[in-house]
């Protein structure tokens, strides 16, 4: 587009959504909650073409941008630049960075092993892959399941070993931040600080995108006061601008399983149709394609000759 | 192999010879009728004390009038020494072969071919050399053979897996009278691994590359070529390829090629991004005038220097291109680096999204080039004038509201000349790689713009070139032009057609005017112009000065 583009919206560019999530991606989601707490209004769109990227999510305002692989992380900088810094009152307070330390290293690599690991990967392809051709998500699954390994330092030999402590860590970060919340609204006093998007999108994360048979998702619903946390936050902050109401949290594990048991036949379903539509373009192709050589075979087979007289090509 | 044509290589370890020799029925008197890569006076020498030598010249000048030279080759003395010993017979031998020849000049003489024997091919198959001689088969007249026969002689060496290529005619079977057979005795290649450095232009490409590469030839013995090669190009690229090439597939005249790349492609410093692809590409059909290409590659737009604008932002990611290439090329210039007569047309088409998934990248490209030449009578001049044009646009669900892919718009500016490339709108004089267009600013704290490219483009441009009346400059071909050039580019997707108008389109047409003088070498035409911009539009990359172009004939 010639000249300038003069918008003062905000925009946070992030994955798609899925699994009831405005953003299924574990690393966008805490953006989103986070800009959504502070109740700052912007437009949210959607990059589905590069799941294996780390600049993702990254928030814009006109020429501004701010990346997530940059200042540690689009909160770090939002606040750094003085967009918005829900913190700001709160770092003096002695157990900030305890907490801190707790959310954003332990429960986000029991996050990240149990996405990749634990569960095998069976939620990523509909977080990551659905807009890419099937045989580039094939790749791009393998090269991110490698690098999550690689970054959580786990090898054949101490697989068991470390699977044990990332589980063992979560369930004391369960412990401690269920009996440090208790019942209140934020995690510091009555205002919302990034620690709550971080600590919110992890646990609505857990339970809404993990499959049941998740043992991470299981420790977590032990803790019941977490789960009330996350619902009232989630419907107070989340769907006050959404149209479509989410289902409840808390009245589970009962109807949340059911809840999910239905998804899962919905996407069932929906697989089949996709197939058979899948099949049905494949075949159609193969025959295109049969029928493009025969008429290239029947056509170019009988006027031949007249090309090969006076051929001195130019090579 | 109308992918490219060879400028310079230094690969040291060809030795081509090739020749055709008749023999009459009672005697083998061999004529030679040398093709170009022989010295043609050497060959003359050694027959001389057989026949007359007037009649010689005349045969070997009458079928080797409209060849060019290529490389340098060294006789083969084997075929020379030959022809003196058979040649040292009876001198009614010599007056028999005179009148075959005074009955050659005057009229038709009727022969035909009885037989064709291949000789010398230990692992290459018979079909691949009678595939190429097969016109001669056909042919009625000893003119036709021997034309003919030095048509398969040049198709075979073009196959680049023989040392040197022998067509001889001997006389057919004694009861069958005015036949012919025609003996096929090809060398093949001892060492069938050769490397090879050069200079090249790729017809895709807009600017010349430096290459790299190893070939090993005929492991089959189907023709076939087999090459690894590493590819730097001027405009910041690199590939890295593996390629097979087979003359003929399964009897088809047309040659099949296939390439395995991985490329990369930065354009980092104009429209923030860089382009990597890994692919498969098959070339189906190549002909002279026809050219059918399948493109199948995962490519990925990513932005190290996390400056890109917006819509670039939004276009980075994996994609699947699976594309249909087809292009038809119709070219009756006089010549590619300096054109004073003729004319020309190009048309490219391209359809991307051949693939069952709907996710892979789907668009619709078409690009037409014309030009034509007026030659003047006086100092050579000549008034080329071209006009191109080019459109893209995404199809599929909701198409009007896609945005197209940046890989495939248009971009225009460059330093090449307009004159040779012809290959749709892509240089206008005076503007720089990328220099003109649709824009956007980059991200704060960086000054430049982004170039994102055009959905449409339209260029023209009109050259009068002429000679100096030194001539020492024009021995050299060293002439002067002066020229005019106008181009456009606008976008179409994401609903902007519905803004587009044709009186604001013209509006915003960009114009140059300039004159230089312009150097051809044998690798590229260089020129150097002065060029002063008429028309600009805000934020394109232009400036009236001195500059210099560098461009490959396509």
């Amino acid at each position: 587009m010639e000249g300038d583009q003069e918008t003062t919206g905000f925009t946070l560019v992030t994955r798609k959504p899925n699994f009831d999530l405005p953003t299924a991606c574990p690393n966008c989601l805490p953006a989103y909650i986070y800009l959504k707490l502070a109740q700052l209004p912007f437009e949210l769109a959607f990059n589905s073409t590069f799941p294996d990227s780390d600049e993702l999510p990254y928030f814009e305002n006109g020429t501004y941008v701010a990346y997530n692989n940059e200042d540690g992380g689009v909160i770090e900088k939002l606040k750094k630049d003085g967009i918005i810094n829900l913190d700001s009152p709160l770092q003096s307070l002695p157990d900030y960075l305890a907490l801190k330390a707790l959310i954003v290293s332990w429960l986000e690599e029991a996050l990240t092993y149990e996405l990749w690991v634990g569960t095998e990967g069976i939620s990523a392809p509909k977080i990551y892959y659905s807009d890419l051709p099937w045989a580039i998500g094939k790749v791009l699954f393998y090269k991110q399941t490698y690098m999550a390994r690689n970054r959580l330092g786990i090898t054949k030999e101490n697989a068991e070993q470390r699977e044990k402590q990332i589980y063992k860590r979560a369930t004391e970060a369960y412990e401690a931040l269920s009996s440090r919340l208790g019942e209140q609204k934020f995690l510091f006093e009555e205002r919302p600080s990034s620690l709550d998007a971080f600590f919110l999108s992890h646990i609505l994360f857990t339970i809404q995108v993990l499959p049941e048979t998740s043992v991470l998702r299981c420790k977590l619903m032990e803790h019941s006061n977490l789960v009330r946390y996350a619902e009232k936050l989630k419907s107070e902050f989340l769907e006050a601008s959404s149209s479509s109401p989410s289902p409840p949290l808390h009245s589970f594990p009962s109807s949340f399983s059911r809840k999910s048991s239905k998804p899962k036949s919905k996407p069932k379903t929906e697989k089949t149709e996709e197939e058979k539509k899948f099949k049905k373009r494949a075949r159609f192709f193969l025959a295109a394609q049969f029928l493009a050589v025969v008429i290239y075979l029947s056509v170019m087979g009988g006027g031949s000759s007249n090309e090969l007289e006076y051929e001195d090509e130019d090579y | 192999r109308g992918l490219h044509r060879r400028l310079w290589t230094s690969s040291g370890r060809h030795k081509l010879n090739s020749s055709i020799c008749l023999k009459t029925r009672h005697r083998t008197l061999s004529c030679f009728l040398s093709v170009p890569m022989a010295n043609p006076t050497e060959n003359l020498d050694a027959n001389q004390p057989i026949r007359e030598p007037e009649d010689e010249v005349e045969e070997v000048e009458e079928l080797n009038g409209d060849e060019e030279e290529e490389e340098e080759v060294e006789d083969d003395e084997d075929t020379v020494s030959k022809s003196q010993t058979r040649d040292g017979r009876s001198s009614v031998d010599s007056t028999k072969v005179e009148s075959l020849f005074r009955r050659m000049r005057e009229s038709p003489v009727p022969v035909r071919v009885h037989d064709v024997i291949v000789k010398g091919n230990e692992k290459t198959k018979d079909h691949i050399i009678e595939a190429e001689v097969d016109a001669v088969r056909e042919a009625t007249t000893l003119q036709e053979i021997l034309v003919a026969s030095r048509v398969a002689n040049s198709n075979l060496q073009a196959l680049d897996i023989f040392d040197s290529v022998n067509i001889t005619l001997d006389s057919g079977p004694p009861e069958l009278p005015g036949t012919t057979n025609v003996i096929v005795e090809v060398v093949e290649s001892k060492s069938p691994l050769t490397g090879q450095i050069g200079a090249y232009t790729r017809a895709g490409a807009r600017s010349s590359s430096v290459e790299a590469s190893l070939k090993y030839k005929n492991i089959f013995g189907y023709g076939d070529i087999w090459d690894g090669s590493v590819v730097y190009g001027c405009d910041n690229s690199a590939e890295v390829g593996m390629g097979m090439y087979l003359p003929r597939f399964r009897g088809l005249p047309s040659p099949f090629s296939s390439r395995l790349f991985l490329s990369t492609q930065d354009w980092l410093k104009f429209s923030s991004y860089k382009e990597q692809s890994l692919g498969l590409s098959l070339g189906l059909l190549s002909s002279k005038y026809h050219e059918l290409v399948y493109t199948v590659a995962w490519r990925n737009l990513i932005d190290p220097s996390r400056t890109a604008s917006e819509s670039i932002r939004r276009q980075l990611g994996h994609s699947l291109l699976s594309a249909l290439k087809y292009t038809f090329k119709y070219d009756q210039r006089d010549s590619y680096v300096r054109p004073t007569s003729g004319y020309a047309f190009t048309s490219s088409s391209q359809i991307g999204g051949l693939a069952p998934d709907s996710r892979s990248l789907r668009f619709l490209k078409q690009e037409i080039d014309l030009r034509y030449a007026v030659p003047f009578g006086f100092c050579n001049a000549a008034l080329n004038f071209g006009v191109a044009g080019g459109v893209t646009f995404p199809w599929g669900s909701r198409y009007q509201n896609r945005r197209s892919s940046v890989p495939e718009r248009f971009f225009l500016g460059g330093n090449s000349s307009p004159v040779c490339s012809l290959d749709g709108p892509s240089a206008l004089w005076g503007f720089k790689t990328r220099g003109l267009g649709p824009n956007e600013a980059k991200r704060k704290g960086d000054d430049e713009r982004d170039f994102v490219g055009g959905d449409a483009a339209v260029t023209a441009f009109a050259d009068l070139s002429f000679d100096f009346p030194v001539r020492w400059l024009r021995e050299r071909g060293i002439h002067g032009h002066v020229f005019a050039c106008a181009g456009n580019m606008a976008k179409l997707s994401e609903n902007e057609f519905r803004n587009f108008t044709a009186p604001k389109f013209l509006e915003t047409f960009r114009t140059s005017v300039g004159a230089g003088i312009v150097l051809p070498t044998s690798l590229f035409r260089m020129e150097l112009n002065y060029c002063h911009i008429m028309k600009k539009q805000e934020h394109d990359r232009a400036k009236s000065g001195f500059f210099v172009t560098f461009s490959a004939a396509s």
